[in-house]
């Protein structure tokens, strides 16, 4: 296989870490070791080039070839079969929708996430259930973390340079989780998004960490706390819209499946019902009124929510299609709300995982 | 022990920077205006304007949070002086 990335000798693997270290390679953690064998069999599970690139990695531009990123899937610890995986995320994270330019450089702290769906992801070991933000599983881990890696060392958006996220949250490191598939009454999120049945996919989205929604109750009593806790004043919807993600619990989607509530159902009424009077968004300040002013002159922020009307009640998305549902976790009285960016991108993007045979 | 690198070569050329005038008086300076805090911009091209006598073009980005168009960059690079990176 011919393999262009620069060949480096060290006596131990212990002299390869700390040359990790003080090159700025690796994101804080130790990796393992990209040596020549290891990075063949991940090419060889794509079965592609290993000069295809996928792009410029912003901001710093360096090219996503399948090599390049191969070398950083084995640094995160994945498996050649977790690679096409990785690929899928990289293919919807530089899609333009995202602004991957714009997510890995602002002062506000989402970063992006990948939910994988598909048959495969159980077969992979993908963790859907309990504690699935959390560690404990290869697959999510590893995944996570090779997509960061990879914009580490591609994109080189760092801490200390032009990764101006105040404060960023631990997600950096890895943030991947799989969608609950068997455990729920809904068609899974890539199929909602135009993926045949039964295929495999990657979306990604960029969000704040998951904040604890004590959820449970009929529809109405689960729907009362979500909706209060998608439009607390802090978050960026509430001021420049954009996209929003609620992470149900198969319970929760069980409970309101029992009664008829489709996620559409669910996504018109929280659209409807997680706003915030303008008096109480606008006390918030005058640089939030300002950002909302350059949404709407810039025209994504919609015309028809009266800025100027103190009965005026703002949503925290344009439409409702724009609150993403996802079910995961545990079978328990917790749900997640992750709000995202706003209307400045980091919107969900959902690509098909190419597998070799 | 081999391994690859992660990463690609850092660009060993780098064209040289264009020469700085010696006086705004008189230059033409591109503001390009990132479109995140119109009043500080409107601001800073009047100090521009009024206190160097700069002759100042804005330039006004399609989002802040996305890089600039390259016709924008080469239209910017024309100027005597680009102001750029402007935001909260």
């Amino acid at each position: 296989m011919d393999l262009v990335s620069e060949r480096l000798n060290v006596d131990d693997y212990d002299e390869a870490v700390e040359l990790f270290y003080r090159n700025r390679w690796t994101d804080g953690l130790p990796i393992v070791l990209p040596t020549r064998g290891r990075v063949e069999a991940m090419i060889a599970a794509s079965r592609r080039d290993p000069q295809q690139s996928l792009g410029p990695v912003p901001p710093k531009g360096g090219a996503a070839t399948i090599e390049k990123l191969a070398i950083n899937a084995v640094m995160g610890g994945c498996l050649p079969e977790h690679f096409p995986v990785v690929i899928a995320a990289m293919q919807a994270m530089m899609e333009p929708a995202h602004n991957l330019n714009g997510v890995l450089q602002t002062t506000h702290m989402c970063v992006s996430l990948v939910i994988v769906n598909g048959p495969n992801a159980r077969r992979l070991g993908f963790n859907s259930r309990d504690g699935v933000f959390g560690n404990g599983y290869r697959a999510n881990a590893a995944v996570g973390r090779a997509v960061r890696l990879a914009l580490w060392n591609l994109g080189g958006a760092f801490p200390w340079d032009t990764d101006k996220s105040t404060l960023s949250h631990p997600g950096e490191y890895a943030f991947c989780i799989a969608e609950e598939e068997e455990d729920n009454p809904w068609r899974p999120l890539h199929v909602e998004r135009g993926c045949p049945e039964g295929s495999d996919a990657v979306t990604v989205f960029a969000c704040e960490g998951p904040h604890s929604v004590f959820c449970y109750g009929t529809p109405a009593e689960m729907l009362h706390v979500l909706t209060d806790s998608m439009c607390s004043l802090g978050n960026n919807n509430v001021h420049v819209l954009g996209q929003t993600l609620i992470t149900l619990n198969p319970l929760n989607a069980e409970e309101f499946a029992k009664r008829g509530w489709s996620k559409d159902d669910i996504r018109r009424y929280l659209w409807e019902h997680a706003r915030r009077r303008i008096g109480d968004v606008r006390a918030c300040g005058v640089v939030h009124e300002q950002f909302r002013q350059m949404e709407r002159d810039a025209g994504r922020y919609p015309h028809r929510y009266d800025l100027d009307n103190p009965t005026t009640r703002l949503p925290v998305t344009p439409t409702p299609d724009d609150i993403h549902i996802v079910v995961a976790g545990g079978r328990s009285y917790f749900a997640a709300v992750l709000p995202g960016w706003g209307g400045f991108g980091g919107f969900a993007v959902t690509r098909r995982i190419e597998w070799s045979s | 022990m081999e391994f690859l690198s992660p990463v690609w070569p850092a660009a060993t050329t780098a064209r040289p920077p264009k020469k700085r005038p010696v006086t705004l008086a008189g230059a033409r300076v591109a503001l390009v205006d990132d479109n995140l805090d119109i009043p500080f911009t409107t601001h800073l091209e009047t100090l521009l304007t009024e206190r160097t006598g700069a002759k100042v073009r804005r330039l006004v980005k399609p989002s802040g949070t996305a890089p600039s168009p390259s016709s924008l960059i080469d239209d910017a690079a024309g100027s005597d002086v680009a102001v750029v990176g402007i935001g909260l």
